[in-house]
């Protein structure tokens, strides 16, 4: 028996959190048969004659809770209200010239309550729109934050223009994805291959990935697993999945899959760098910083909140 | 010949806002409205104070070092205080890095980041004088024209002496008010030798105050005594310069100034050891005299202590030896056909002199008469032997065989404008016994006149020699003198030495205007220099030749500036052909075909005088 120290900080959790028990296994329609023969599948080395990518787009998005606020109802009643700040943004990497910007940097702030009643929360500082959401608990709210964050980075997505490839933090889901388009999942929470298929995962080198297989869930993608280059901390230490729109032609999929394979590898970052080396990319971890730089000193907002509620 | 022909007509010499100081202050909107393109913003990440805070230059603009910026600060209830500063810092930075190592990958196009530069300023004047800081996100306009003279004081001055173009190229002055004694006065250079350019600035210094006409008549009246202490370069200051380059002359013309050698110009060397008197110089052979004390000088002015002139002496016992002596000479001594005749023996040269007092002196009959009579006999001997080491040195300066009435003397009043006295091929106590023994002698000229004007320049040059931080000597006596009391004569002292630590500090406090050019990285942390601030001082380390920094009292941080190369000559292989008053000599002072007024505005010799 040997170990494996896993490379995420614990704070972080774990880079692959899916059980190995039937009940993490996911009930989605999985095809494996879609670039190999189940029975051949075996790991991918990109063909020689790729590139990567000389242009590549990161779509990322951050929030923040700013306050958590109740309402005062005309029955006498209260509501939870969750006040919060996000950020969508679009990072532009140009490999050959040597430059990443951002491109696009947008913040919102939105009070999300099932309260009928209230209004926008104006304080000095930022003016918080209502989000009206149809269950209310205090625990649920957070989930609320992410549907206009997931809107307001296809909002931003839709002001860049020409790039080899672009890489979405987290699955595409409902977005309507361009040929160049992929989904980046760092966390596996669901296994979606069976054990025979899942060992080979566990099996390939840095830089190798599996075949392309499909996926068939409520957004259907093609999908592949990858390894990053880094430490070897576990059987799945540094493996993300990729997806692509379902809808794609398998060439077209399969070009994907080895543009994603030389060209992700050069944006993963360092150990010593990042909690979550290898699989949070370098220019992501970049875009937050700046993304959360933009969303503004929350104490100074919590205070001016204070104020304005009085 | 006519020197100054081809000299372009000057400029007119005036920073662009002085006539604003006659009209009255403008407002500060005023020069608000003058300010030029905006560079940035004050930035709120460091603290803004009224006397030093940080621009964040925007991404398409620049700020340099002494950078000349403005801003304004709204007030309620009163008019808008105008915030000026020189840039003293400036740096450049990732912003969004978190490690050394993210540079790579901001290089090659993985990590978005930001350069951001910023420039720290530090003020120099706040108008209204209410010291408020700047708000940050206020925008820093680079000043220029009017905004930039307010900046830097020059609006204020009335009289204003260029003195080089700072790093703008725009002309930098100095206020002729702690020059010529109104306010202040005396000069101290500080610099390594050979790369700080310490003698060429004193005397580009004289050129800009002979001919910007910023002093009036007092300027062209002004005479000046140069000390040449090393080689045979400031012997030519009345020679063009053959090397001068279009560029140069622009220079000048920038400042207002005619590029040209020194109209008038007088140069003194030692005599030859031999009967002729002949000056002992190699590369100049026309216009030079020579210079001496005769016998019956040296004892008639009581010259002797000069002699003994090392700062160390003093402390010695036998100085009142010297002294005893002294005025026995000055009582004894009778002038006699160019040598001296004490108690009946004629003596005719400076080694008979001390050849006869020792024998004297060691003599039992005649010691007491010399020295009074409690004086031991080793601290007579110490005088006999320092008095015989004089021999050699002095032997060639102190003279009884030439014609008494031939001239000999240093004189700045009756002389040319420009005085130079060479002693660059003089032992070190000869040298000691020149610089003491002419500056006293002048000193007391002026004292005696009882008038500062005309001003007197004095250039000299490794004053730590002359009046060393310890100890004293009659020659530092009479520096000191002329540090304190210099500035209510009309005696301006502008004095150079290698480190300023190791001159006088009373000279060094005395100097209004202090200049410091290349310095060793030891002296440059030594408090005499602390009117520089840290990052001047970083940058004094660095200086070229030709860059000084210039502090004056009125303008809180000092102005880096470059002077202009010299337009007259600094060695025999670039001097163009001497002025025609090089060429008569002495005894022709005054030439016989001169017109009355001659001197600077002498008519040219192919002209017909009338």
């Amino acid at each position: 028996m040997s170990w494996f120290v896993d490379p995420w900080n614990p704070s972080h959790g774990a880079s692959f959190e899916a059980g190995t028990g039937p009940d993490s296994r996911s009930s989605a329609d999985v095809d494996l048969d879609v670039e190999l023969p189940t029975g051949a599948w075996n790991a991918r080395r990109a063909p020689g004659d790729v590139r990567a990518a000389g242009a590549v787009l990161l779509v990322d998005g951050v929030r923040r809770i700013d306050a958590t606020v109740w309402t005062a109802e005309p029955d006498g009643g209260s509501l939870p209200g969750l006040a919060a700040s996000y950020a969508a943004g679009i990072v532009r990497c140009d490999l050959r010239g040597g430059t990443a910007d951002l491109v696009a940097g947008e913040v919102r702030r939105g009070v999300f309550t099932a309260s009928p009643t209230a209004g926008d929360l104006v304080t000095r500082h930022a003016t918080y729109t209502r989000h009206r959401v149809q269950r209310g608990e205090l625990e649920q709210l957070p989930a609320a934050v992410q549907g206009p964050l997931t809107a307001l980075e296809v909002a931003v997505t839709g002001a860049a223009a020409d790039a080899d490839l672009v890489v979405v933090d987290g699955k595409l889901g409902g977005r309507e994805a361009a040929a160049t388009t992929i989904g980046y999942i760092k966390t596996q929470h669901r296994m979606y291959l069976p054990p025979a298929q899942a060992a080979l995962v566990a099996r390939l080198a840095a830089g190798e990935r599996t075949p392309v297989f499909r996926i068939g869930d409520r957004w259907p993608s093609l999908s592949w697993y990858l390894r990053l280059p880094g430490p070897r901390g576990g059987p799945w230490a540094g493996v993300v999945r990729v997806e692509c729109a379902a809808a794609l032609p398998l060439p077209e999929a399969v070009r994907l899959a080895d543009l994603s394979q030389v060209t992700l590898p050069l944006l993963a970052s360092q150990a010593y760098k990042d909690p979550r080396a290898p699989q949070n990319l370098t220019p992501i971890a970049g875009l937050e910083r700046r993304l959360r730089r933009l969303l503004g000193d929350g104490r100074l907002l919590h205070r001016a909140m204070s104020l304005a509620a009085g | 010949m006519d020197d100054a022909t081809g000299v372009p007509e000057p400029a007119a010499p005036r920073p662009a806002a002085a006539g604003a100081a006659a009209a009255g202050e403008p407002a500060a909107g005023d020069r608000a409205a003058t300010a030029g393109e905006p560079v940035g913003r004050v930035l709120g990440t460091a603290d803004a104070t009224p006397l030093t805070f940080w621009t964040a230059v925007a991404p398409d603009g620049y700020l340099q070092l002494d950078d000349v910026v403005t801003t304004t600060r709204a007030l309620p209830g009163r008019d808008p205080v105008s915030i000026a500063g020189v840039v003293t810092a400036v740096r450049a930075r990732h912003e969004g890095a978190q490690f050394d190592s993210d540079v790579f990958a901001i290089a090659e196009g993985m990590l978005p980041a930001q350069v951001q530069e910023a420039a720290e300023v530090t003020t120099t004047r706040i108008d209204p004088e209410v010291y408020v800081p700047p708000r940050p996100g206020a925008p820093v306009h680079r000043a220029t024209g009017a905004a930039r003279d307010a900046a830097l004081h020059f609006d204020r001055m009335s009289r204003a002496v260029p003195i080089g173009c700072g790093r703008d190229g725009q002309p930098t002055y100095l206020n002729a008010d702690f020059l010529d004694g109104q306010r202040g006065a005396h000069v101290s250079i500080s610099g390594i030798s050979g790369v700080a350019t310490k003698t060429s600035f004193a005397t580009f210094l004289l050129y800009s105050v002979f001919r910007s006409g910023v002093l009036g008549a007092d300027g062209v009246n002004a005479k000046a005594l140069i000390f040449n202490v090393k080689g045979e370069d400031l012997l030519f200051l009345d020679h063009p310069n053959t090397r001068l380059t279009p560029e140069t002359v622009q220079a000048y013309t920038r400042l207002g100034l005619p590029a040209g050698p020194f109209p008038d110009v007088r140069v003194y060397a030692p005599p030859r050891a031999d009967s002729s008197g002949t000056p002992d110089v190699t590369s100049r052979t026309s216009g030079v005299d020579s210079f001496y004390w005769t016998l019956a000088e040296f004892c008639a002015k009581r010259l002797l202590p000069y002699v003994f002139a090392d700062a160390d002496d003093e402390r010695q016992q036998y100085t009142m030896v010297v002294h005893a002596v002294t005025a026995q000479l000055a009582r004894l001594a009778v002038p006699a056909e160019g040598g001296i005749s004490l108690d009946g023996v004629r003596i005719g040269a400076y080694e008979a002199l001390v050849d006869h007092l020792v024998d004297q002196l060691s003599d039992e009959d005649t010691r007491a008469s010399w020295t009074g009579s409690a004086v031991s006999l080793g601290t007579v001997n110490a005088f006999a032997r320092r008095l015989i080491a004089s021999k050699r040195d002095l032997g060639r300066l102190i003279r009884g065989d030439l014609a008494t009435r031939r001239p000999h003397e240093i004189n700045t009043t009756e002389g040319a404008q420009v005085t130079v006295v060479d002693l660059h091929n003089l032992p070190d106590r000869a040298q000691r016994f020149v610089v003491g023994v002419t500056l006293k002698t002048e000193f007391e000229r002026k004292e005696k006149a009882g008038t500062a004007k005309p001003l007197l320049f004095v250039v000299l040059d490794e004053l730590n020699k002359y009046a060393p931080r310890d100890g004293s000597s009659p020659i530092k006596e009479v520096l000191l003198d002329i540090a304190e009391r210099g500035r209510s004569m009309g005696v301006i002292l502008v004095g150079a030495q290698q480190t300023a630590s190791e001159v006088e500090r009373r000279i060094v406090t005395n100097s209004a205007v202090r200049v410091v050019g290349r310095l060793d990285p030891a002296e440059a942390s030594r408090p005499e220099y602390g009117f520089l601030p840290p990052t001047a001082r970083q940058r004094v380390l660095l200086a070229r030749p030709g860059t000084m920094f210039v502090n004056q009292p009125d303008i809180p941080v000092p102005l880096c500036l470059e002077f202009p190369f010299p337009a007259w000559a600094t060695r025999h292989a670039e001097a163009g052909p001497p002025p025609a008053a090089t060429l008569r000599s002495i005894t022709q002072r005054t030439d016989p075909f001169a017109v009355v007024g001659s001197g600077a505005t002498a008519v040219g010799d192919d002209e017909i005088p009338f």
